[in-house]
């Protein structure tokens, strides 16, 4: 038998055989790079010198056009908190960004390779982490050469800069430690059992909206004001300065306050530094010894989820749907719908981003046209976006239609009163949210807001669905059904700033072409043109989304 | 002759108070060089013992040795000196059949120079020689198979778990994945312990089989033993009775409520 010829384990052959971490490490890089397979031996050089032009060239570059700015920026009071909020920022971003890709999707089918192998639980850890390493250090070369850059006209000494360079270094790299813990015990709890798997999508959903919030404050919100000011500021920048990211921030800062001169910091940047490095030793010691709970292949749970019985949402549902074999399409969609915590996530996402946009970014609503035109552009075709979503997860379920007569037509029928129904409750209660937002409204301005805001919700579905039918994706995965859905917010989102930039532009605005017409009634007239172009467009989409779903083999 | 797998009152509960049995008081000897087939409706406990062997999970209760080491204290040897072929095993779809034999191979610190060797050989055997370089996501569900068996025996282990080993695969390769696990067993000497509920498999491979349903052993022999314990003609006969069925006359009970509702 030829497997016979040698035989290691008797002694065959002597040889060290490669630590198990490292082995796991190139398998982990090798899958990352399964796609780029021809350029793989050359790809290290090509990131290598990509970074090189990076910090070298396109930073000192890109920097020097407001270093001026900074160089006033950090001698300056406000220097310590933004420093420290902005280390926090990447900090928290590296080290949900492992945490995310896990949770997006939960996969645990290879661990059986792991556990079945004579191998360590604290290798699979540390060679997952390393074989993901060189795309790390893309991201840590990329912060710390801008970093670098920024302090270059100051004169910092050899020593200090490479004191910063080790302090960038080893923070974030505690932050992806973190995550990749943390994405490993979650991945085993969550990859059990289809409900742990959705939980996983959902959250990975919603992970950004903390980070998502804290930036809009930093750039509209006057957080940095806050910060400064110490009779608002003080516990804030008190929390921050427990954190590990914050050390790294008062090193860097203090340096730039003292250029060439490591002794005038010496004890303050001995302590941080040696606080930092103790911090990412004991993450690394606490994450080796975790590794045993991050991979397991026990099951946590024997029970599956069970459907209750149809009640009066259920009920008025099938009632919507038009009863009978229709209504019970219309149910069954839905079901499937509501029932993945993911689709819950992206409303919750939607509406998230809609009011921060609103509480942060833009102007306070002052007359009761603004929300319905501020919302109509941005709001309503994120919100509609995230309800449609793809058309079907995978194509399995499209061909259930496609065999049964008629199906298709009963399919985008059902698709569509679908997401109405779940569009136009939630498109409806932020814009009659936001009008009450303005001062003095009153009742006509605000019902026809929402009235009119619910018409555009619902020609938005019309037109998202049309696109999702055009360009179908049936994948499974997040990735490539966020991708999807990405793809057509994008062309509604252009499509409605189109039309309201075609309309001022060219005098089609009804406020131009009836100067005698109060603000509010223009923009309500302007409103349901544009409307009405969307639901045509949009019927012409599902026309021949539907033909081309029709002819999908 | 020598036992080389061995369960004590091997369990496995699951559950607040243990409730859910999916293993109870697994009592059994498989002896070296000797094929043995775990027969068992789907979710009889088949699976978990194969981990259990493996050391990929952990008892609640009882222990079992593995060529001589307990699963319990000796888990990394256990995986050494054996090959496990997973149900559902997750394959790295972005690496080639020879990057993912190499990986696994290094997993079981097989010698470099001895792996390539063996690579060729198996990707030979396996008739998938002019595509060890394609993506494993380009490969049908039966040609994965064949590189996930390929992987249990890259190491040359005494002992090869295999579960639903023919299971996707077409009839010419189901008939060469047969055919190695008899030569594996009768001139390599392996001892192979297969999980399955294909019984003509099990049938025409397997020295001695077991029955299992809802976590316990009911049965064990060799076929014929099986079939005049129960008094049977045939094993799918013998299975039935042992693990229950569905009576004749219940088959079409459903158009009957039908017809006597319209």
């Amino acid at each position: 038998m030829v497997l016979r010829r040698k035989n290691c384990w008797r002694g065959g052959s002597i040889e060290l055989p490669a630590p198990k971490w490292f082995v796991i490490a190139r398998n982990e890089y090798r899958v990352i790079t399964g796609s780029i397979r021809q350029m793989r031996r050359y790809f290290p050089y090509i990131v290598i010198g990509l970074l090189a032009v990076y910090v070298f060239f396109i930073a000192p570059a890109v920097v020097s056009i407001f270093i001026d700015d900074f160089l006033a920026f950090v001698i300056s009071v406000v220097a310590v908190p933004v420093v420290q909020i902005i280390l926090f920022m990447f900090f928290f971003y590296l080290m949900i960004v492992p945490i995310s890709d896990t949770l997006r999707e939960v996969k645990t089918e290879q661990l059986e390779i792991f556990l079945a192998a004579p191998v360590k639980a604290g290798d699979v850890l540390l060679g997952g982490f390393l074989g993901r390493m060189p795309f790390y250090v893309i991201a840590i070369g990329v912060i710390t050469g801008t970093f670098m850059a920024l302090l270059a006209p100051l004169g910092l000494d050899p020593v200090q800069n490479i004191i910063i360079m080790i302090v960038f270094v080893i923070t974030f790299l505690s932050a992806l430690w973190i995550g990749t813990v943390v994405a490993a015990i979650l991945r085993t709890r969550l990859g059990k059992t289809v409900r742990g798997k959705d939980v996983g999508r959902a959250v990975s959903v919603i992970i950004a909206l903390p980070m998502i919030a804290v930036m809009y404050a930093m750039i509209g919100g006057g957080l940095l004001q806050a910060l400064v000011d110490p009779a608002t500021g003080g516990t804030v920048r008190a929390v921050l300065s427990l954190l590990p990211s914050s050390w790294g921030a008062e090193i860097f800062v203090a340096f730039a306050s003292h250029p060439g001169s490591i002794v005038a910091t010496g004890l303050e940047t001995m302590l941080r530094f040696g606080g930092l490095v103790v911090f990412f030793v004991a993450a690394l010691w606490l994450g080796a010894k975790a590794a045993n709970h991050a991979y397991s292949l026990e099951s946590t749970s024997f029970t599956s989820p069970k459907a209750k019985p149809d009640g009066f949402f259920y009920g008025a549902v099938r009632s919507l749907g038009g009863g009978g074999s229709s209504g019970t399409l219309l149910a069954s969609i839905f079901k499937d719908y509501g029932r993945r915590l993911e689709n819950l996530s992206w409303i919750v996402y939607s509406v998230g981003l809609v009011a921060l946009i609103a509480i942060f970014l833009s102007d306070p609503f002052s007359s009761p046209e603004d929300p319905l035109r501020i919302l109509s552009v941005m709001a309503i075709p994120l919100l509609a976006g995230f309800t449609v979503g793809t058309v079907s997860r995978g194509k399995a379920t499209l061909f259930l239609y496609r065999k049964s007569p008629n199906g298709l037509g009963k399919f985008v029928k059902a698709r569509l009163q679908q997401s109405w129904l779940v569009t136009v409750p939630v498109v409806a209660d932020v814009i009659a949210v936001a009008t009450l937002l303005v001062p003095q409204v009153t009742l006509f301005p605000w019902l026809a807001n929402v009235m009119l805001a619910s018409l555009r919700a619902v020609a938005s579905v019309v037109l998202l669905l049309g696109l999702a039918l055009l360009i179908p994706v049936f994948a499974e995965e997040s990735r490539e059904r966020g991708l999807s859905m990405m793809i057509n917010l994008m062309a509604i989102i252009f499509t409605t700033i189109g039309l309201e930039i075609g309309f001022s532009r060219f005098g089609l605005g009804f406020g131009k072409m009836f100067p005698n017409l109060d603000p509010f009634t223009a923009v309500l007239c302007d409103h349901l043109l544009q409307t009405a172009i969307i639901s045509v467009a949009g019927m012409v989409l599902l026309y021949f989304g539907m033909r081309k779903l029709s002819r999908i083999e | 002759m020598k036992v080389v797998i061995s369960t004590e009152k091997l369990s496995k509960h699951y559950g607040k108070s243990g409730q859910i049995k999916a293993l109870d008081e697994l009592d059994l000897e498989v002896y070296e060089g000797e094929t043995f087939g775990l027969l068992g409706p789907n979710g009889a406990g088949k699976t978990t013992t194969l981990r259990l062997l493996n050391c990929i999970i952990r008892p609640t209760g009882g222990t079992a040795t593995v060529n001589g080491y307990d699963i319990l204290k000796d888990d990394i040897k256990v995986k050494r000196v054996t090959g496990m072929l997973a149900e559902s095993p997750g394959l790295y779809e972005k690496l080639s059949a020879y990057e993912f034999l190499e990986f696994i191979g290094a997993l079981y610190d097989v010698p470099s120079d001895v792996l390539k060797e063996r690579i060729d050989d198996l990707l030979k055997l396996f008739s998938l020689d002019d595509r060890r370089d394609d993506l494993l996501e380009g490969y049908s569900r039966g040609m994965k198979q064949k590189v996930l068996i390929a992987a249990a025996l890259v190491h040359d282990p005494p002992i090869l778990f295999l579960d639903e080993p023919t299971s996707a695969l077409d009839p010419r390769t189901a008939l060469i994945v047969k055919d190695l696990i008899k030569k594996l067993a009768d001139s390599a000497g392996k001892t192979i312990f297969i999980c399955s509920h294909i019984l003509p498999i099990v049938e025409e491979l397997c020295d001695r089989i077991g029955i299992i349903n809802q976590g316990r052993l009911i049965a064990v022999g060799t076929v014929n033993e099986i079939l005049t314990k129960t008094k049977t003609k045939n094993l799918e006969q013998a299975f039935i009775a042992l693990t229950g069925g569905v009576e004749e006359k219940e088959l079409l009970a459903w158009r009957e409520h039908r017809a006597a509702g319209t």
